[in-house]
């Protein structure tokens, strides 16, 4: 080996790495035109059953994926809402029509054009059935059940040893004898924040029927925590676990992409989810 | 079938024929480098002016048996090497060890030519080889040279994305592709993510790979076998050979433990990223707002020693461990990501006679990953590994210069840990567990018989039964193998084969992109073995002296295909089989190539037209879905491949290389609609949400790429150097690495003051993996 060779490639490689890397680090990503494969709109359904609360309904059009976005004037709720369809929810001999109206639900925020202002029943031993009969004649069926509530049994906040930030333990009981499904939300603050949890899970997790949730170290004193723990059912836990997987596999090379998984039928092709909805919610203020 | 039994069995009759006339006797021998005492594979023994001749197996050794003759003028040859001729009396059986030197010489187009020649006369087809020699001469991703990525710019060998060596053959999987490392498996050959592999040139000696016409000792892989042999090690002298990259150093020494008996090689290479990284976090320890940089390195290390126990025995011990470790040291929480294979090889050969030879191998394989993760008071830790340990013999059997047996039998056990999951705090009160164990039992016994049926046509026939078992279920199963050759003229050959291949492990894994957190996963009651019926037909031509031309057809069906269900949940999983869907595969398509050996101008130009696709999945379990009830193309479905490869040497001290790479894009499973998606209280409303429809309906933009190299080489009194410049990406081409849909919103107010976003318009965004990259190597050996 030349001591002239070894130092004509030390100092050609010193000033070579770091142009290397940051070539490589500049403008990598662009804008480009591409053409989706063709695309027939359908409608897409959401309907949450809540005991003791109202029949709500939202079913909105799908859309191609380049098509443009309808422009905010007063048709823009026309353009994205599937109206005038006879939508019913059946349940154990009795029938619950709903209202074509725009309904907005003052607790939740949420926004739903298919109302009835009847109670839903507590009831979970029977089926409710969905039958929604499109404005051109299509049709969409679905059936779920409610569940009963799983609750929370205690929240344990614990500080980490020399220091100012804590973690939150959240503590429930599985019914072993049978497959469940949760829905498990954390938020700090307000439930109109983005949560800083929110995943399902079943429960062949856990070895014992006592589970834990638990969070970093990253709370300060006089935070507020809302734990939320919905009992869900196989559907809407596959439902929302496609939209899940759909949503962050755009944009993931590694992700695997998913159709999604709903649990509504019939003619009109739909997709969204029919399901019943039961949750224990805890809220908890961060102290020593 | 029945065909097939006769085609076995008559070589069998014809052998028996043959030994009933004149008195016989048989030359044997090693053939040699002259430089390192490294065995040569492919040597070429004639007889001069008769054309009767032989060439080394893969351990060197040949067997030519010849009338008995008063003289006999033996023309020993390897392409790079200078010829020896031998003058000998033939009345009783004699071992003849030869040893060639390297160097060019007057012959070197006739030598090459000859190469040509017994590649094209060779039943072999379906087969590409690549010198280490030619490896480190190609431009290469940030000058690390690599031995798979040279691979792929063969006809039929496409990589996945761009810049990752994983391998998709003839339309199969990755997870399809026996690699052998001195006859011990590897099951993830990839650093980083697929952009390195874990050969290092130095270390290799020679790589083959079968893309169809498998010969019958490789099994239990459906689209190809690359079987790579390490360096013996220099018997002769003490030898070193490394190099200084931009990411990565590497270091080979090699050299005799006895001369001309015993050998050793070590070699190792690791990349210094870390080193960098650490130093920044060091200097900012203090700083209060500063986020460490986590370390990530690689290593590999090989050795080997080989040891001549006497004229008969050799005995060979090799072993190889490379790691990737991806880690992050914090003061509440650590992570740690490590994955990597460690196989060890312990063989031995043994010459019962001149014309029988046998190699019995032991080896061991382990492959695994772990992902750790320490909170204060809590734990996670998830991992997968395979292991196995496999005992084989085979033996070669030259029954006369016309007729070569070769059989054998191979059993190995595999030791299986699928998605293992432990995770809890300290005293226990929190405990999460899951994961599945397996073992299995794959064997096999082989028979292969190559005879000359006339002076034009060879015929390579075999037979390998393969049985597998995890204790639920004992799979057994047939695998015929028929490869022939007919010379048409003095420059054309023709040549078919068909293969039947069985593969009783499956990759769990993204099918696009390797990861190290892939799951091999055995055959069980549910999960059948995968299987492969490959038909190939080719044509090869001896253009004057320098260019070979090969033309070759491929039909393969594919049973037993695992594709996902939708939505799979592949993670800690104890029932993993639930999320597998069994189809069917079919793929065709045609390979071109010319290649040139001498000369200034060296290369290969290769083109591929291919076609794949899948179809008729169905579920294992009932309830798990699979939406896609028509056909469709796996996302390796390249149409179009070209590659065009050549080296330029100037003079003795500088060489050039070019390569062009043009590859149709792949596909890409992309959304075709949106919806929007409220969710409950609570939950994040998202306004756009694809619609997934039928897979991989997209095919990404074409990719082409030019890479240039040039090679300054330097002769000090002792050993040689040189530096190595690489362009990659030359004229900055941004290929497509994945495309993302990413909506732009418009901010709007309400007469409330309240402000929302609303969706406005949604932007095709592709992202490309590396402009235009220059780097440079610092190479040395003596």
């Amino acid at each position: 080996m030349n001591r002239t060779h070894i130092s004509i490639a030390a100092r050609f490689m010193a000033w070579l790495a770091p142009l290397a890397l940051a070539l490589s680090a500049c403008n990598l990503e662009k804008e480009i035109t591409i053409e989706l494969p063709e695309y027939n709109a359908r409608p897409s359904v959401e309907c949450y059953l809540e005991a003791g609360k109202p029949f709500f309904l939202l079913m909105t059009k799908t859309a191609p994926y380049f098509e443009d976005f309808p422009t905010l004037d007063d048709r823009f709720l026309q353009n994205i809402l599937e109206d005038s369809a006879t939508v019913v929810i059946r349940h154990n001999g009795q029938e619950y029509p709903l209202q074509n109206r725009l309904s907005f639900n003052p607790f939740t925020g949420k926004l739903y054009n298919y109302f009835s202002a009847v109670p839903v029943p507590e009831d979970y031993e029977h089926d409710f059935e969905l039958s929604v009969v499109t404005k051109t004649g299509k049709t969409i069926t679905a059936t779920t059940r409610l569940l009963p509530r799983v609750p929370i049994d205690s929240v344990v906040v614990q500080f980490a040893p020399n220091d100012t930030l804590a973690r939150v333990l959240t503590y429930f009981t599985d019914d072993r004898s049978q497959t469940n499904y949760y829905r498990r939300m954390l938020h700090k603050s307000t439930l109109d924040s983005i949560p800083l949890q929110d995943f399902t899970v079943d429960d062949s997790f856990s070895e014992t029927a006592r589970f834990v949730f638990g969070t970093n170290y990253e709370f300060a004193e006089g935070d507020t925590i809302i734990n939320t723990l919905f009992h869900i059912s196989r559907a809407y836990n596959d439902y929302f676990d496609s939209v899940q997987t759909a949503f962050f596999s755009n944009g993931n090379p590694f992700g695997q992409p998913s159709p999604i998984q709903s649990n509504v039928r019939g003619t009109a092709n739909a997709i969204g989810i029919f399901t019943g909805l039961n949750y224990d919610r805890v809220t908890t203020i961060v102290r020593r | 079938m029945q065909f097939l039994t006769r085609l076995i069995l008559l070589p069998l009759l014809l052998a028996s024929g043959a030994l009933m006339a004149q008195q016989r006797y048989t030359i044997s021998g090693e053939i040699k480098d002259a430089g390192n005492g490294e065995t040569l594979i492919g040597a070429t023994v004639t007889v001069r002016g008769q054309g009767t001749g032989a060439t080394t197996n893969e351990y060197g050794f040949y067997s030519l048996t010849l009338p008995a003759a008063d003289s006999v003028l033996l023309e020993f040859s390897y392409v790079g090497y200078q010829t020896e001729l031998r003058s000998v009396s033939l009345q009783k059986p004699l071992i003849i060890n030869v040893e060639l030197s390297s160097g060019i010489q007057m012959e070197e187009v006739v030598v090459k030519a000859n190469s040509f020649r017994e590649k094209a006369r060779s039943v072999e087809m379906s087969v590409e080889e690549i010198k280490a020699a030619d490896v480190k001469l190609l431009p290469v991703l940030l000058g690390e040279s690599d031995i798979l990525k040279a691979l792929q710019l063969k006809p039929g060998i496409p990589s996945g994305s761009e810049g990752t060596t994983g391998l998709f053959v003839r339309g199969g999987g990755a997870d399809q592709n026996l690699i052998l490392l001195d006859e011990a498996v590897v099951y993830n050959a990839n650093h980083l993510f697929g952009f390195f592999s874990t050969f290092n040139t130095d270390a290799v000696k020679d790589l083959k790979l079968y893309k169809g016409g498998f010969p019958a000792q490789y099994g239990g892989r459906l689209s190809s076998v690359i079987d790579v042999k390490l360096k013996e090690g220099n018997s002769k002298k003490w030898a070193a050979t490394g190099g200084i990259g931009l990411i990565a150093s590497r270091l080979t020494v090699e050299g005799p433990i006895e001369k001309d008996k015993a050998s050793f090689m070590i070699s190792g290479r690791r990349t210094y990223f870390d080193l960098i990284t650490r130093g920044v976090n060091s200097a900012n320890k203090d700083n209060a707002n500063y986020s460490p940089i986590p370390d990530y390195y690689f290593y590999d290390l090989n050795t080997k020693i080989n040891y001549d126990l006497g004229e008969r025995d050799h005995l060979y011990l090799s072993g190889y461990f490379g790691r990737d470790v991806f880690g992050f040291d914090g003061d509440f929480f650590n992570f740690n990501f490590n994955w990597g294979n460690a196989t060890g090889t312990a063989r031995w050969n043994h010459v019962f006679n001149p014309r029988l030879f046998a190699n019995t191998t032991f080896t061991f394989s382990d492959y695994r990953y772990n992902i750790s993760n320490k909170l204060t008071g809590f734990s996670f830790d998830l991992g997968s590994s395979i292991r196995d340990a496999a005992l084989k013999t085979d033996f070669f059997y030259a029954v006369n210069p016309r007729h070569t047996l070769r059989f054998g039998a191979a059993l190995t056990h595999h030791y299986f840990q699928v998605g293992r999951l432990k995770a809890g705090n300290r005293d226990g009160s929190i405990a999460f567990s899951s994961g599945q164990d397996f073992n299995g039992l794959e064997g096999a016994l082989y028979v292969a018989d190559e005879l000359d049926l006339s002076e034009k046509t060879k015929l390579n026939s075999g037979l390998r039964l393969s049985g597998f078992t995890n204790g639920d279920r004992f799979y057994a199963n047939a695998e015929p193998r028929v490869a022939l050759r007919h010379t048409l003229s003095e420059r054309l050959t023709a040549k078919a084969s068909y293969a039947r291949m069985f593969q009783y492990l499956h990759l769990v894994a993204n099918a696009g992109v390797s990861l190290p957190t892939d799951i091999w996963y055995p055959s069980t009651d549910r999960v059948p073995p995968q299987r492969s019926d490959q038909v190939a037909v080719g044509l090869s031509y001896l253009l004057g002296n320098q260019y070979l031309i090969t033309l070759e057809g491929y039909h393969k069906y594919l049973h037993n295909q695992l594709e996902f269900v939708d939505g799979a949940r592949l993670f800690a999983n104890n029932n993993l089989e639930d999320e597998f869907a069994i189809g069917r595969g079919r793929s065709n398509g045609l390979e071109f190539s010319i290649e040139k050996e001498t000369g200034k101008l060296k290369g290969w130009i290769g083109y591929t037209l291919a076609f794949a696709r899948r179809s008729d999945f169905k579920t294992l379990s009932p309830d798990r879905p699979f939406a896609q009830q028509t056909p469709f193309r796996p996302i390796y479905d390249r149409r179009h491949d070209v590659s065009i490869v050549a080296f330029y040497e100037l003079s003795r001290k500088i060489s050039f290389t070019a390569t062009w790479v043009y590859g149709s894009g792949d596909l890409r499973w992309m959304p075709s609609g949106r919806f929007t998606f409220q969710d409950v209280e609570g939950g994040s409303f998202q306004a756009v949400v694809p619609d997934y429809l039928d897979r991989n309906t997209f095919r990404l933009p074409a990719f082409h790429r030019l890479d240039l190299g040039m090679v300054l080489k330097f002769y000090p009194r002792r050993g040689e150097s040189d530096l190595t410049f690489n362009i990659i990406n030359a004229y900055d081409r941004r290929n497509t690495f994945f495309i993302y849909l990413e909506p732009e919103f418009n901010t709007v107010t309400d007469a409330f003051g309240n402000t929302f976003e609303v969706p406005k318009r949604i932007a095709a965004k592709q992202v490309s993996l590396f402009p235009i990259l220059p780097s440079i190597t610092y190479n040395f050996k003596f």
